[in-house]
């Protein structure tokens, strides 16, 4: 490669050995990829853990997870899509709610199992913290999207 | 309250992204950007209170 200066052919020289050193990327089987990618979305890190990243399966674990619990202690709101106010309305959803929904249910069962049991369902806007735990939650269930993602590229052989 | 809360925040939105981002392949280049996007948030977000403290609504 014929580069500029000295440095860059030191720079050159050095990607060379390393793209040279480092393994081709591969797909994962197929089964395995889309079971990474529900995985991923149900519990967060675990699609990571499937593909074999163990300690940034833990990283997304402890942060998300973290993050959905923490807005849950700190009064937040589980959201459901809510009937518009209108009964005429050509959309039968109220489309912010649905928004708020569509943020916090990425972070899959962090989302369902509260739901289920009735935790965060009870809205307390009075509370002083009713804000800040919203935002975690979504905060929480958007960040899952991305890892989701990132799990189907690893599996693609897109990236390590 | 509200700073902690932001740099909580802050702190959980730059680990994550950090690890995502396709340009970090190892450990040192993650933790670098990291803490750059960490400091850019808090940053931009005080800068954002100081510049909107003055308005009135």
């Amino acid at each position: 490669m014929q580069t500029r200066d000295d440095l860059s052919d030191d720079l050159a020289a050095h990607f060379r050995a390393r793209v040279a050193a480092e393994p081709e990327l591969k797909p994962y089987p197929l089964p395995r990829r889309i079971l990474a990618v529900i995985a991923a979305w149900l519990v967060p890190g675990a699609g990571h853990l499937l593909l074999g990243k163990v300690g940034r399966a833990a990283l997304f674990f402890v942060t998300i997870v973290g993050a959905f619990a923490l807005g849950l202690a700190l009064h937040g709101r589980l959201f459901w899509p809510a009937p518009a106010d209108s009964p005429d309305a050509w959309i039968r959803f109220d489309l912010i709610s649905v928004l708020w929904f569509f943020s916090q249910v990425g972070a899959g069962l962090c989302y369902i199992v509260p739901y289920a049991i009735g935790l965060g369902t009870n809205p307390q806007p009075w509370a002083s913290t009713y804000e800040y735990g919203n935002a975690f939650m979504f905060l929480a269930g958007l960040l899952n999207y991305l890892v989701v993602h990132d799990a189907f590229d690893i599996g693609a052989g897109r990236k390590r | 309250m509200h700073v902690l809360m932001m740099i909580l925040y802050a702190a959980i939105a730059a680990t994550v992204l950090a690890t995502i981002d396709p340009r970090t392949e190892t450990t040192g280049l993650r933790v670098r950007h990291g803490l750059k996007m960490f400091g850019a948030f808090l940053g931009i977000g005080l800068l954002l209170s100081w510049v909107l403290f003055p308005i009135p609504w």
